[in-house]
């Protein structure tokens, strides 16, 4: 997920670091090939960590970097070319005063105009400890947010889902640190998740970094995992990395993790599960499994013992080493290239087989996705996905957690194998399909329901009634469905008066008839207007039914 | 030790319950309205009956005298009418976009107390809602209704637990006992004095303290935890209302009270729809510049707009963020006091619902005035399998699809779009990934698997009830599991599998958890095909790739081998059932010989035996029918079923006998591969023909000729 690297570029960050800082007076600045070392030199040093980090494991995460003091400027974009984010770093300069609250809200802007408000983010807060002169005004507002009133300068909560974790470059003894630690703790109470980082005991290079690797170990760690489809596996690495799942639903708190094994349940077609919502996306890069291959070389190595045992025992030790060579020698060569290679990083890992690639053609070609279960309850959906430049790749959709996510798909922990069913939903050719599952009851807008509370509701109604009227006895069945639905509407409503003023209307209208009329009509007419009029006396649930006359 | 203070463990315990009270048990699960069933007035809507006359009327008076008659009088309806009106659109709103999951019930009070429905599902849809109704009959005139009998009845319906409510407290998880009870009681009536309303709030009060005291002596009722009490008063179309909408959120701690006028007539529906889009967390969307062909000219079209109802997420996406952003999209409707978010409407492509869009989350909709013509035809468009997307212009004049208009199964959705960059842009191409240059990947064979691996829902299976509690999806894990016993993802590690047809049956029959008969005989054939084509000394159609070392015939007896190798690895790892064993039983006998020559581990192949071997099966005859294995000498060859000429055979059939190839130039990959086939053999039942064995000698098919005649002489 993005990364913001929030860097306080005030003053204060210019002071020098003491070995000890108890005594300021007596101590000596730490210095580093005769140049003294000071704060801010330490935070560019945590931020080239983590961006080193981010080289190594996690190549297409986001990072922008954003300095302030009393203003604020994004001086790197969101980017993955972390080399610019150092070369940035290296030229940074001096400011006024240190204040958080622009700095937040720069964040909040940035993140805001590049990802919106989906996409959760972190936020890595670097500053001296110093709240400075800022320091009333920032626990007033804090405390304004906490109790909820009053409109607050603090972006917190982020409008986005959001880590925010903070770095104090200061001696865990430090005077100014003791102030702003509780306002900070506040902060991020507010803010949700997130920690706070103070370096251990002394104040030293060491313990800087020491402290930087610990929040790197606990807020980048990549993920890596296996997906199994049956037998087969193959290690994987989801990017972004998943996050927990921490929500209210109704009569539950559900707090789930993706776990480590990711397992396809069975397939189904891309038609089928029509779009669902996902809760996130991961692209799914393939992993070459270290462990296996040093497993592989290790079988091999027994191997060579025992023909190497057996062989010594029938003295013909020779003769084994020219078989090894020539009916090993690819086999060999493989695994003497998978062994030795690690050191010489010359390995062609496209060229080592991967069940990703098998499915991510399957998915493709067969116009399918996987289903998969990828924690306790929870589900998610491989499938292929091509972006805009056509470059095609395998995909993890995760839904929300639960069986009951999809409605459309029913309760997943339902799908079952299709051998296991006596009649095959699918059908012979895979053209007709189980999915997606019927409601049981009509919506409203399927049903053609009453509704008069809106303006000209009953007035189309009983216009429907009329048209229907004019043209029997043709319209006869029309008519009377017509009629029974607004009469049961009636009833329904408690509002047996239009039943009676439609009994007139339906009179008035056998009246008008014109000669050349089939008699019919005006019988039914008459029965229909008769009938409307006996509401109470019958069952109303009754409906009107059709009058069989002789002129039929 | 770094310091470091994880806040969320740190926070405030009783803020946290706070979070729970709020999120997690919403008090519109359970609505009670309560109805007023004396509300016989005229509430001054009017319904004139002679109007629909008038236009017909107008055209009928050029070819016909108009026809005087005495006027039709207007019929009016009665607050009741307007009253039962305005809960059937509430509910009707509720239930299509909350099907299960918001319940309510209606108690109807006069002289007595009806209690029209329970929290049961069955209950929750328009049609029952109607015959409640029905059976209820018009409202009673001439006494006032006892609210209090009501009030007590509405609250007593509320201490029932639903049966989701239900089915959560009596869970044996921690959280059981602290199941919330929360719901809403909405009054139906009419009011004239602030002093009635102070009595209703003061006795509902009242009413609440006491049943919770019932309530909590029971084990079958739930206290109630908080209730909100909505005053609905009914006001004649003509009147000004007598009191101001008010609310108290804090009537106390377990009360807070509302109340809310509603004048009969034209402006109900929309006040109404106020008060659905706060008691469920509703938003409008209004869909704009809907193409619609003109009623009276098919020829033209115009454009409509069409507003709908979905829960209020669906626009946290778009909303959230900048506001001044999305200013321009928000818009209040003639007649309403609610804001709609108004999208508009893109001409669909066809093939949209066959592609997966991605999605943030998918809600109900509803239309909020459903019979209307540029409603019904949206819907109807949905219902009918198109898709709709949604455009959001954005204040900078360009525009993103922000949402999408589905229905699945029947029920119309609202698809939330990612709208935002995305942090999987330009991601690397799979074939610049790991495996990514591999080009003999099964993709033709996986398609095949992945469709015998389809799922489809099966008729449910409660977890309680359900065998050894196992659920459907558990059986789909263990097929695919069987399916990929063995399975080889590229061609070049496979030997078996890269002979397409002539072994298709072993993929398709050998995963299944039983053979037929007849499956067993497709299946031994194939070996027996495989056999010939040894014999034959066919090449194998094998990619490069697969072979490992060797030059010339030497190659072509290694593919053999690693075949015969993988072979028996494959049918080994399926043995579901006897007809499985079966099969493997057949390989086992087709190589007997070679097994045997290597429990000896002789080196030599004794060319003169096995030169008398085939002499003596030959003399047997070419025929099918009398053939006996070991070695079958007639086989079925993938595009010919004809027998081999017996000329033929001498020459080609060496190695079939050997078909481990027992040659001088032994590789070691065979040794190692039957040193692994006899652990493994070891791990599996031990093969009843060496049970059987005398001096490690088994007679084999024993008594297979007599069943062969018996056979042929059936078939006679």
């Amino acid at each position: 997920m993005p990364t913001v690297l929030l860097l306080d570029v005030s003053l204060s960050m210019c002071q020098p670091v003491f070995e000890d800082i108890g005594i300021i007076a007596k101590s000596k600045p730490l210095e580093e090939n005769g140049d003294v070392i000071l704060r801010k030199n330490l935070s560019v040093m945590g931020c080239n960590q983590i961006l080193d980090h981010f080289s190594q494991y996690c190549k297409l995460e986001f990072t922008a970097l954003i300095i302030f003091s009393s203003l604020y400027e994004v001086v790197v974009r969101f980017t993955r070319d972390f080399d610019s984010v150092k070369g940035a770093l290296s030229t940074l300069e001096d400011y006024d005063k240190t204040n958080i609250q622009v700095g937040l809200l720069g964040v909040t802007q940035h993140i805001l105009e590049e990802w919106g408000n989906g996409t959760p983010c972190q936020i890595v807060l670097i500053s001296d400890g110093n709240l400075g002169t800022q320091q009333g005004s920032l626990s007033k507002s804090l405390a304004s947010l906490q109790h909820g009133h009053g409109p607050s300068e603090l972006p917190l909560p982020f409008p986005f889902p959001a880590k925010l974790n903070i770095v104090c470059i200061a001696s865990p003894d430090d005077e100014a640190l003791k102030v702003s630690q509780p306002i900070y703790q506040k902060m991020l109470e507010i803010g949700g998740e997130g920690s706070l980082y103070i370096p251990e005991r002394n104040f030293t290079v060491k313990s800087v970094s020491s402290m930087f690797e610990k929040l790197i170990a606990e807020n980048f760690m990549p993920y890596n995992g296996t997906i199994h489809c049956g037998n087969l596996s193959a290690s994987i690495m989801l990017s972004p990395p998943p996050q927990q799942y921490h929500r209210h639903h109704d009569f539950e708190t559900v707090r789930e993790s993706v776990k480590e094994e990711i397992h396809i349940c069975g397939f189904l077609n891309v038609a089928d599960v029509s779009s669902p919502p996902a809760f996130s996306r991961h692209l799914v890069l393939s992993m070459v499994n270290k462990g296996l291959l040093i497993s592989e070389s290790l079988k091999f190595l027994l191997v060579l013992y025992y023909f190497f045992e057996l062989y010594l025992y029938l003295g013909v030790f020779i003769f084994v080493v020219t078989c090894i060579t020539k009916s090993f020698s690819d086999d060999l060569a493989t695994f003497a290239k998978d062994s030795c290679s690690d050191d010489e990083g010359v390995i062609d890992e496209a060229r080592i087989p991967s069940l990703c690639v098998l499915l991510h053609g399957g998915l493709k070609k067969g116009n399918m996705v996987a289903l998969c279960q990828v924690g306790n309850n929870w589900f998610g959906i491989f499938y292929s996905w091509a972006d805009s430049k056509k470059k095609s790749n395998l995909m993890l959709s995760i839904f929300e957690p639960g069986y009951d996510v999809i409605p459309w798909l029913g309760k997943l922990s339902n799908l079952g194998p299709v051998e296991a069913l006596s009649v095959n939903p699918y059908g012979q050719s895979n053209t007709t399909s189980p999915f997606p599952l019927k409601v049981p009851d009509k919506k409203s807008y399927a049903q053609n329901c009453v509704v008069w509370v809106r303006h000209g509701g009953l007035q189309s109604d009983v216009q429907k009634i009329l048209r229907h009227a004019r043209k029997l006895p043709d319209k006869h069945a029309s008519f009377y469905k017509e009629l029974n639905r607004v009469r049961k509407a009636a009833l329904m409503y408690g509002f047996p008066e239009l039943l009676n003023g439609l009994a007139n209307l339906l009179e008035r209208e056998c009246y008008n008839l014109p000669s050349s009329t089939h008699p019919e009509a005006a019988i039914q007419l008459q029965h229909a207007s008769e009938a409307l009029r006996l509401w109470d006396k019958k069952d109303p649930r009754h409906n009107i039914a059709h009058y069989k006359s002789s002129y039929e | 030790m770094v310091q470091q203070l994880k806040n969320t463990k740190n926070k405030d315990l009783n803020s946290l319950n706070h979070d729970i009270l709020k999120m997690a048990f919403p008090t519109a699960h359970k609505t009670v309205f309560l109805l007023d069933h004396t509300l016989s007035s005229q509430s001054g809507v009017k319904f004139d009956l002679e109007s629909l006359n008038k236009p017909k009327n107008s055209n009928h008076s050029q070819s016909q005298p108009p026809v005087a008659h005495i006027p039709l009088l207007p019929v009016y309806k009665s607050v009741w009418t307007c009253g039962v009106e305005a809960l059937t659109e509430y509910c009707r709103i509720v239930w299509d976009i909350f099907p299960s999951s918001r319940l309510i019930r209606f108690i109807a009070v006069d002289k007595t107390v009806h209690r029209l429905n329970g929290w049961s599902a069955d209950d929750q849809n328009l049609s029952s809602l109607m015959n409640m109704f029905i059976t209820l009959g018009p409202a009673k005139t001439g006494y006032r209704a006892d609210l209090e009998k009501g009030m007590k009845a509405a609250v007593e319906a509320l201490t029932e637990p639903t049966a989701i409510q239900h089915e959560k407290r009596s869970s044996l998880t921690d959280s059981a006992t602290k199941v919330l009870n929360k719901g809403r009681v909405i009054i139906f009536t009419r009011l004239e004095t602030d002093l009635e309303i102070q009595n209703i709030k003061d006795k509902f009060h009242e009413i609440l303290i006491l049943n919770n005291k019932v309530a909590a002596s029971t084990d079958t009722l739930m206290p109630i935890n908080h209730c909100d009490l909505v005053l609905v008063n009914f006001y004649k179309e003509n009147q000004s209302h007598l009191f101001e909408n008010k609310f108290w959120p804090d009537f106390s701690t377990f009360l807070s009270c509302e109340l809310f006028n509603l004048r009969c007539g034209v402006t109900l529906a929309p006040k109404l729809c106020n008060l659905v889009l706060r008691h469920y967390e509703l938003a409008s969307t209004t869909v704009t510049g809907i193409p619609m062909k003109e009623e009276q000219n098919a020829s033209s079209s115009a454009n409509y707009d069409v507003e709908l109802f979905h829960p209020a997420a669906a626009h946290t996406a778009i909303l959230k963020g900048i506001p001044s952003e999305t200013a321009h999209l928000r818009t209040i409707r003639e007649g309403t006091d609610y804001e709609t978010i108004t999208l508009k409407w893109c001409t669909p492509r066809s093939n949209a619902s066959t592609e997966l869009q991605h999605c943030s989350s998918a809600y109900r909709i509803t239309s909020v005035d459903v019979n209307s013509r540029p409603s019904s035809c949206l819907t109807n468009f949905l219902l009918n399998g198109r898709w709709v997307m949604l455009e959001m212009p954005r204040k900078s004049g360009n525009k993103v699809i922000s949402h999408m208009l589905a229905c699945h199964g029947g029920d119309i959705y609202i698809h939330t779009m990612y709208t935002s960059r995305s942090v999987l842009e330009d991601p690397p191409s799979i074939s610049e990934g790991v495996g990514g240059r591999v080009t003999d990947y099964r993709i033709p064979d996986f398609i095949d698997l992945v469709k015998m691996n389809l799922l489809a829902p099966h008729p449910p299976v409660t977890l309680e009830e359900g065998e050894d509690g196992s659920i459907p999806l558990d059986s789909s894990f263990s097929l695919l599991k069987r399916h990929t016993k063995v399975w080889p993802i590229t061609l070049a590690s496979t030997c078996l599998f890269s002979l397409g047809t002539v072994v298709l049956p072993l993929r398709y029959l050998m995963v299944k958890e039983t053979l037929t008969e007849d499956e067993i005989v497709e299946c031994k054939n194939v070996i027996f095909a495989l056999m010939g084509m040894e014999t034959r000394a066919e090449t194998l159609p094998v990619s490069n790739t697969a072979s490992r070392g060797g030059k010339g015939g030497g190659k072509r007896e290694e593919q053999y081998k690693a075949l015969w190798v993988e072979l028996e690895q494959y049918l080994k790892s399926h043995l579901h059932s006897p007809g499985h064993e079966k099969v493997l039983e057949c390989l086992v006998q087709c190589q007997s010989k070679g097994d045997s020559a290597k429990e000896i581990k002789d080196e030599k192949v004794d060319l003169d035996q096995a030169l008398m071997e085939i002499d003596s099966i030959s003399e047997i005859g070419p025929t099918k029918e009398k053939v006996p294995p070991p070695v079958k000498t007639v086989i079925k060859t993938p595009d010919s079923n004809s027998s081999i000429p017996s000329s033929k055979k001498r020459k080609g059939s060496i190695p079939a006998l050997a078909p481990f190839g027992k040659k001088s130039a032994t590789s070691l990959f065979s040794i190692w591969e039957s040193k692994i086939n006899s652990d493994q053999a070891q791990k599996c039942p031990e093969f009843q023909g060496r049970l059987l064995a005398e001096n490690n000698v088994t007679k084999l098919y024993a008594n297979f000729q007599e069943k062969e005649k018996d056979d042929t002489s059936r078939k006679k």
